[in-house]
């Protein structure tokens, strides 16, 4: 255990070559599918708590069961669609980094639409009260609304990235943990794991606690931040 | 200025059953009631946060202004939240020295304690161009000093802009003071109305008599 944490610290000091990939493999599927999901859930979780219309508790309660939609069956669902005999077959999107990214924003926009919804659903009675007595309509409260959300964005940004760079189960099914290619750091960390290359497993492990625990810290500041 | 007649119905009860009344321009009219009269309802009606019974438009076509009784401050400074509304450099200073908020002018006003946001939010209110501006217990959370401040300048609004102010109000010493007109309501029904010197001194009303003499006027 100890030559084994010793050779990851090595390994993340010397920049290991494979190591260096898959973080930035990890880095691109995790940054641009909570980036996506982040552009998509804001405005939709904004309009869901901020509008009242028939249906509108329907889509809620929809969304909250997608929100805890394990990522295996995300995964599963993306593999039979993409797979051979799956109906988008041709798209040959089985086994890329396009395939992973779109797994992880099917698994984490729930997850910014849902808390969007709640911070609007507070926060737009008053505020819509107000500017329309302002006479403020249509845009204007819109982007006023949207000002009001601005830490809680970045709150939800952050909890989606958080999410995506730490999901396994839908980017090892749809992504096949390919060496250099679609390796990402939680697949790595199981398959060295089982290969029983321990040293490349806690290099990642390490990198994936301090970046969660970096995520964690612009959280509590955005949070006291947003308390104000 | 003539509002249409209103009514208002929640979960089967009429909490609102208002005549076609008629407000004058450039001047204060002070709503008076206890609580659960209407008066809020009727603020939010005429608004058009809240709908009438057959989503009858209360007011319209009206340039309607409207303050709540909880005001909001949007996530940007005080002068920023008042420069929303419109108004010249000259004119937001002015609101702002009369408040005694020039010194909060460059700070955020979420921070601001509950009076300094209804000071603010009155004088963002007062920097528009309305036909109609209601406020509802915009002193509420305001000392005596601010509270006659904030008096004097809807009062001035009133008369300069020629605009129609609803002052809703649980002060009678407060209608006294500012008002011109007085409307009493009582469980969602106008009672009196009239003007403050009649209706705050002697009402024609024995409901009218009764609230003032229980409210010690």
């Amino acid at each position: 255990m100890g030559s084994a944490m010793q050779k990851a610290i090595q390994l993340i000091l010397t920049a290991d070559r494979e190591l260096v990939n898959i973080l930035s493999t990890t880095a691109r599927v995790s940054l641009t599918s909570s980036v996506i999901a982040l552009l998509l859930g804001v405005p939709i979780g904004i309009w869901l708590g901020a509008c009242r219309f028939r249906g509108r508790s329907a889509l809620v309660v929809l969304n909250r069961t997608l929100m805890g939609m394990p990522p295996v069956v995300c995964g599963l669902l993306f593999y039979l669609l993409f797979s051979g005999v799956g109906p988008f077959r041709h798209l040959k999107l089985l086994f890329t980094v396009p395939i992973m990214i779109l797994a992880q924003v099917v698994l984490i926009t729930p997850i910014v639409i849902g808390n969007m919804e709640t911070y609007a659903a507070e926060l737009a009675p008053p505020l819509r009260e107000t500017a329309r007595g302002l006479g403020f309509r249509g845009w204007k409260r819109f982007v006023l609304l949207v000002n009001e959300c601005l830490y809680p964005i970045i709150t939800v940004y952050l909890l989606a990235f958080a999410r995506a760079i730490a999901e396994v189960g839908a980017v090892s099914m749809v992504g096949g943990a390919i060496a250099w290619k679609t390796n990402v750091m939680t697949t790595a960390i199981m398959q060295y794991t089982n290969r029983g290359n321990f040293s490349l497993g806690i290099a990642l492990g390490l990198i994936l606690m301090v970046l969660s625990l970096l995520v964690n810290i612009i959280l509590s500041v955005m949070q006291r931040r947003f308390r104000r | 200025m003539k509002l249409n007649a209103i009514e208002k119905t929640y979960a089967g009860r009429k909490v609102l059953d208002l005549p076609e009344i008629t407000l004058k321009s450039g001047a204060v009219t002070a709503v008076i009631g206890a609580n659960g009269s209407g008066k809020s309802t009727m603020a939010k009606v005429l608004a058009g946060i809240e709908f009438a019974d057959g989503n009858r438009p209360a007011a319209e076509p009206l340039r309607v202004g409207y303050l709540p009784q909880k005001p909001f401050a949007f996530r940007m400074t005080v002068e920023q939240n008042l420069a929303l509304n419109g108004g010249d450099e000259k004119k937001r200073t002015e609101l702002l020295e009369a408040l005694g908020l020039m010194f909060l002018r460059r700070s955020r006003a979420k921070r601001l304690s509950g009076g300094e946001t209804s000071k603010m939010a009155l004088a963002r209110s007062l920097l528009g161009s309305y036909d109609l501006l209601i406020l509802d217990e915009p002193t509420a959370a305001m000392d005596m000093a601010s509270t006659l401040a904030a008096e004097k300048l809807i009062a001035d609004y009133a008369k300069e802009t020629g605009c129609a102010v609803l002052l809703i109000t649980h002060s009678l010493q407060q209608a006294r003071r500012t008002a011109d007109e007085v409307l009493y309501l009582e469980a969602g029904k106008l009672i009196e109305q009239g003007s403050a010197e009649i209706i705050l001194n002697n009402p024609k009303e024995e409901k009218t008599r009764q609230f003032l003499e229980f409210y010690g006027i």
